[in-house]
């Protein structure tokens, strides 16, 4: 397509919604100008206005696929004959499966928990320091790259060659030098695991951090002030009225990154495949999904799972919007 | 107390430092590596293109059609370097067994009496009574001394590849429509949780929340044949750029709504109520009210969209063509790595290239990315 | 998939003999296609710079000739979009195969239109060992009835060492003719000093590949060919005594740190595309790498053929009355419909037009008889053409032709596993247990 062709294309696109929703409010407002005596029609209407293209594509692009996928769990490979608990009954029992939910909890249980107190600790640091927007845009950066990218960024530091030979990973570097034999890091079981995660810690600080450090700006000054007069230390301030302020904030990062855990597949994907036990759900779903043919039956089943995962930071989320709403009345 | 505070000011300094320094450090052995040659980066690290290394090197000399004669004794005469790059040879050798067995200059008697001598810039003599017979040079080992030495040959590999501006136009024109599409959309969605009353709305945020889950790998095939059946209905193409645009609004929906509800929660009640009383709609309050105090939210959102959109590789397969006049930029660079990934320096010069965007609109919409996600996440 | 079907593909694949005759005389017939001008076709494969360019221009002859418009596209992501284009229902209208076992797969979804007599006919006259050929591309559809569904375009040749020849003249090393010299030689390069083998297992999503062809290499050097198909088809289960064997003697050669570059610690590590960088480094990491006849790619910018590096081939048994078995695999072009365009593109790549401009291209091998050698890029792919007219055996790649799960999941995984050190017997029995779970 041309240049020109390609950008009116993407006007059009864009302007189609902007119409949508600036004709139909305003064919609404006539009509209610002359129909004056009905506001609850007027706002029933305006409401399904309102939620109407959103509604739609959340139903095609979300909930359609997600009743499609549990429908899948109960067929065949095909999709063709109704096999019933089969496909369920064949995750119990494979050791991958189990493999990999241990896997997935453990990275449920550490990459939130890590990027979110880092990007804090970051975020409080740079807060007060004059060079803290460089080092914001520094630890900021690894979100902009892609996961093939990130891919090759970390082949180089975990790299390993024979002993003897010259090391092209920076961690093996950095251990021959200290004088100790190059590990092959990747392949040692469940410690691989914690290097997986590091790379994905280093990925999803940077949006902890951004966030955070705005919202410590919203701190008033007055409050740090006060409890520093009344000679309190930085790290009580930061446990006792930092973390407390900021609470709402650590539970909105922390349902994001919780959720792009329950998801994460392109790092193991690209750096071990899964292998030595670094198997995740998301990784054994895409290799039951489209591996040699593909098996929609076990894929889905294993789809279901990561959905399945949700509902702990689902409730929670909902009891912190009914709290809030309490409190508010 | 002075003391004391500038005490626990350098311990920050230093603790920020070390994350600094630890955060960066990969980035830049990709960057140094961009520069590299691209046949280095399987041998050495990248840490010693920046300092004087020691390399081992073998070279070839000429073979029997450059030799010339001189007073009954043969001679081919040459440089081991195709291009000066500085380094200094320390020592050579004339087998793989013994790769550096002379020191520079000194003399190496081969098996048939030839004598070659390897100077230290590389120009070598090899001499013989007899005509040289191959038509294949001999290899020469070398140890030098090797200057940092870096090369703009995998950036002009990359950047002059036909196609690519291409790739990177479609790419602008998937992922600008695909990050304002679902601002607009969501935004009134946003709106219409937190402030409008209707039937079935915690149903419908509890549902938003759910979504934020659903694995993106699921999603393809229903979507991508409700595309194929649309398509055959009305005649047109199933991959196209509405239809990725879409797909991503889809993708991007349950996270945009997410963050955006969460702004729009700690916005001051008073306010919209006050518009209320003064008998604005609730389309005049979204508008006037709503939209200026939430651009903030707007930009950081859109960063975060963006990002995705712009990194992107699968999606980008599916709904679109591999086409090059649809081909996006991951999915091009994929295709300029090989059949079996062979161009590899392709990977770490096109990781730069395809990140300057992303980091030029993350600069420029800095400002208000900050106070954008703070309004959202605190209560105001 | 089924077992009884594989077996059949795999019996017909015996005995691939490649006539040495078979270029004495070729015509030189241009192609000359009907008109379709106005035809629209897609082609779908997993070629991709710089393959993908020679294939356009092959492709250009036929644009030309025809007036229709042709349009490849291609992606390393090939499995996974082929299996969603499939299940959406509107695939490209022609895809290339990697593998003939996924296309088998896919052709059993009912996503492949079978391909009519003419086109078959055509593959038995003018492929050497043509009916080889149609066994390996015919598979069942939907309802479980073998059809015949595509050709092989562009096959590849496994049974190579790859090795510089200074560095063999240095230790006065000479290429091995039978397998016991090559056992000999790797002793007496270690005894020497100098490290045997390069071998490197990764391969990102794929790691553990590479090996796997070693797998098949050896049962063919060790068994009979009826032993390596009753394998392939698991008649044989894959915890067999001689399929451990196999692995035994694999590693040999990947488990022992004097015989292997780095250690067998760096066997599964190690990239593939790197692995051979080895040959070529000062001093050198390793004097011979066994892989495909795709790997020069890999090769230092600036490494010639003939000069810096050669090949030979992965020698035989001369106690074991087995022959010179070839290992190869290759590309299947298959239709998803039956329009006449497809059909007719379909034919064109049979025609010896289409396989000479790949072979000019480079990285291109071809069983068709009808073309002429002098074709060929380099004396390096005349060379390798000369192992195929060699071979007294020509076998698939057995992983490319068990199922998925195994072939390109299990068998991959079990020999990673294997390199770090797992019991042979132990891998055997979990890679057959994931075989049993797909019956």
């Amino acid at each position: 397509m041309s240049f020109f062709s390609l950008i009116s294309t993407v006007i059009v696109g864009v302007l189609f919604f902007i119409i949508y929703f600036g004709l139909s409010n305003f064919i609404l407002d006539l009509v209610c100008k002359f129909k004056s005596n009905s506001v609850a029609l007027e706002n029933s209407v305006r409401v399904i206005i309102f939620i109407a293209p959103a509604f739609l594509v959340l139903f095609m692009f979300i909930l359609y696929p997600v009743f499609e996928t549990v429908r899948l769990s109960f067929y065949d490979k095909f999709g063709r004959e109704f096999v019933g608990w089969n496909n369920y009954l064949w995750a119990l029992n494979d050791p991958n499966f189990r493999r990999s939910i241990l896997n997935n909890l453990g990275w449920l249980l550490i990459v939130p928990t890590l990027s979110t107190f880092f990007g804090l600790v970051i975020a409080n640091l740079t807060d007060k320091i004059w060079w803290g927007t460089i080092a914001k845009s520094i630890i900021f950066m690894p979100m902009a790259i892609s996961f093939v990218g990130a891919g090759v960024i970390w082949k180089f530091i975990y790299d390993y060659r024979g002993t003897g030979d010259q090391q092209i990973g920076l961690l093996n570097a950095i251990v021959v030098s200290l004088g100790m034999e190059p590990q092959a890091w990747l392949t040692i079981s469940i410690w691989n695991n914690l290097f997986l995660m590091a790379i994905m810690i280093w990925i999803q600080t940077g949006l902890a951090l951004v966030i955070f450090s705005a919202a410590l700006r919203g701190i008033p000054n007055e409050t740090l002030e006060a409890a520093r007069i009344d000679g309190a230390s930085e790290f009580r301030i930061f446990w006792s009225i930092i973390i407390p302020f900021l609470e709402r904030t650590i539970l909105v990062i922390w349902t994001i990154i919780t959720i792009l855990v329950l998801k994460v597949f392109d790092i193991i994907y690209a750096m071990t495949n899964g292998e030595w036990q670094t198997e995740v759900l998301a990784n054994l779903m895409y290799d039951w999904m489209f591996r040699g043919g593909g098996d929609s039956g076990r894929g889905s089943v294993l789809a279901f799972c990561i959905m399945i995962g949700v509902i702990p930071i689902l409730v929670w989320n909902l009891y912190r919007h009914r709290q809030e709403q309490k409190n508010e009345i | 107390m002075k003391f004391k505070l500038n005490l626990s000011s350098i311990f920050s300094q230093l603790l920020l430092l070390f994350f600094v320094i630890l955060w960066i450090t990969p980035t830049f052995g990709l960057l140094i590596s961009s520069f590299r040659d691209k046949d280095q980066l399987a041998i050495s690290g990248w840490w010693t293109s920046l300092i004087n290394t020691e390399v081992s090197e073998i070279h070839r000399t000429k073979g029997k059609n450059e030799q010339s004669k001189e007073n009954e004794v043969y001679f081919i005469r040459g440089n081991l370097f195709k291009e000066d790059k500085g380094k200094k040879i320390l020592s050579f050798g004339v087998t793989s067994k013994n790769i550096n067995a002379y020191i520079v200059g000194e003399k190496a008697v081969l098996k048939d009496k030839s004598e070659i001598v390897v100077f230290e810039n590389g120009d070598y003599e090899w001499k013989s009574e007899n005509e040289f017979k191959k038509k294949k040079g001999r290899r020469i080992f070398i140890t030098a001394k090797s200057p940092p030495s870096f090369t703009l040959d995998n950036y002009k590999e990359v950047l002059f590849e036909a196609g690519l501006g291409q790739a990177f136009l479609n790419t602008i024109a998937v992922a600008l429509p695909a990050t304002l599409i679902p601002l607009i959309i969501c935004s009134f969605f946003a709106y219409s949780l937190t402030w409008m009353n209707f039937f079935g709305r915690d149903i419908l945020l509890a549902t938003i929340i759910a979504s934020l889950v659903v694995p993106l790998q699921m999603s393809l095939i229903p979507i991508l044949t409700i595309y194929n059946d649309l398509g055959a209905l009305f005649n047109i193409e199933a991959k196209s750029f509405p239809g990725i645009w879409m797909a991503h609004t889809g993708f991007g929906l349950a996270s945009t709504t997410f963050l955006l509800w969460n702004f729009m929660k700690s916005l001051p009640n008073e306010m919209l109520e006050a518009a209320k009383v003064d008998g604005a709609s609730h389309y005049d309050t979204f508008v006037r009210i709503v939209i200026p105090l939430s651009i903030p939210a707007f930009a950081s959102i859109f960063i975060l969209q963006f990002l995705w959109v712009w990194n992107d590789l699968l999606v980008g397969l599916v709904f679109l063509d591999k086409h090059p006049s649809e081909i996006i930029l991951t999915a091009k660079l994929k295709e300029l790595l090989g059949s079996y990934g062979e161009n590899w320096e392709i990977l770490t010069t096109g990781a730069f290239i395809s990140m300057t965007v992303p980091l030029f609109i993350f600069f420029s919409l800095q400002r208000f990315f900050i106070r954008g996600l703070v309004a959202g996440s605190v209560k105001g | 998939m089924n077992i009884l079907k594989i077996k059949k593909l795999l019996l017909a694949s015996v005995l691939l003999v490649f006539p040495t005759s078979i270029f004495a005389g070729s015509g030189h017939y241009h192609y000359d296609g009907p008109d379709i001008s106005g035809a629209k076709i897609k082609i779908f494969g997993p070629w991709l710079a710089p393959e993908d360019e020679s294939f356009r221009d092959v492709l250009s002859i036929f644009e030309k000739e025809t007036g229709a418009s042709v349009e490849y596209g291609g992606s390393d992501e090939f499995e996974q979009i082929i299996n969603i284009d499939c299940k959406a229902g509107n695939p490209a209208d022609i895809a290339v195969f990697p593998q003939p076992g996924l296309a088998a797969n896919i052709a059993a979804t009912g996503c492949l239109a079978p391909q009519g007599n003419d086109l078959k006919q055509m593959v038995l006259d003018d492929y050497a060992a043509g009916q080889s050929w149609v066994d390996l591309t015919t598979y069942a559809d939907a309802n479980g009835n073998d059809q015949f569904y595509g050709i092989f375009f562009r096959v590849n040749v496994k049974s190579l060492v790859w090795y510089s020849p200074d560095n063999f003249e240095d230790n006065g090393y000479e290429v091995p003719k039978t397998m016991e010299e090559l056992l000999s030689l790797t002793e007496k390069m270690a005894s020497d000093g100098n490290t045997p083998w390069c071998i490197g297992l990764e391969s990102g999503g794929a790691t553990g590949w590479p090996a796997t062809d070693w797998m098949e290499e050896i049962m063919l050097r060790t068994h009979p060919p009826s032993v390596y198909d009753q394998w392939v088809s698991n008649e044989m289960p894959f915890n067999d005594q001689k399929v451990i064997d196999a692995m035994k003697f694999f590693g040999t050669f990947a488990l022992n740190d004097d015989y292997v570059a780095g250690g067998s610690k760096a066997v599964a590590t190690t990239g593939f595309r790197d692995s051979p960088k080895g040959l070529f480094t000062s001093p050198p990491q390793c004097m011979m790498h066994r892989q495909a006849s795709f790997i020069p790619a890999f090769f230092p910018e600036g490494v010639e053929a003939g000069v810096d590096y050669d090949f030979f081939y992965f020698p035989a048994y001369s106690s074991k009355d087995l022959g010179r078995p070839v290992l190869g695999a290759g590309t299947v072009v298959t239709a998803t419909n039956n329009d006449p365009a497809t059909t007719e593109l379909m034919k064109f790549l049979m025609h010896p037009e289409a396989h000479e401009r790949f072979m000019g291209k480079g990285g291109f091998l071809t069983p068709h008889k009808g073309v002429d050698k002098s074709k060929y890029a380099s004396d390096t792919f005349r060379g390798l053409h000369d192992i195929l007219v060699g071979a007294t055996t020509f076998r698939f790649d057995g992983s490319d032709l068990m199922p998925g799960a195994v072939g390109a999941g299990s068998f991959w995984t079990g020999m990673v596993d294997y390199t770090n050190g797992k019991s042979a017997k132990d891998v055997a029995d979990a890679i057959q247990s994931s075989w049993d779970a797909i019956k």
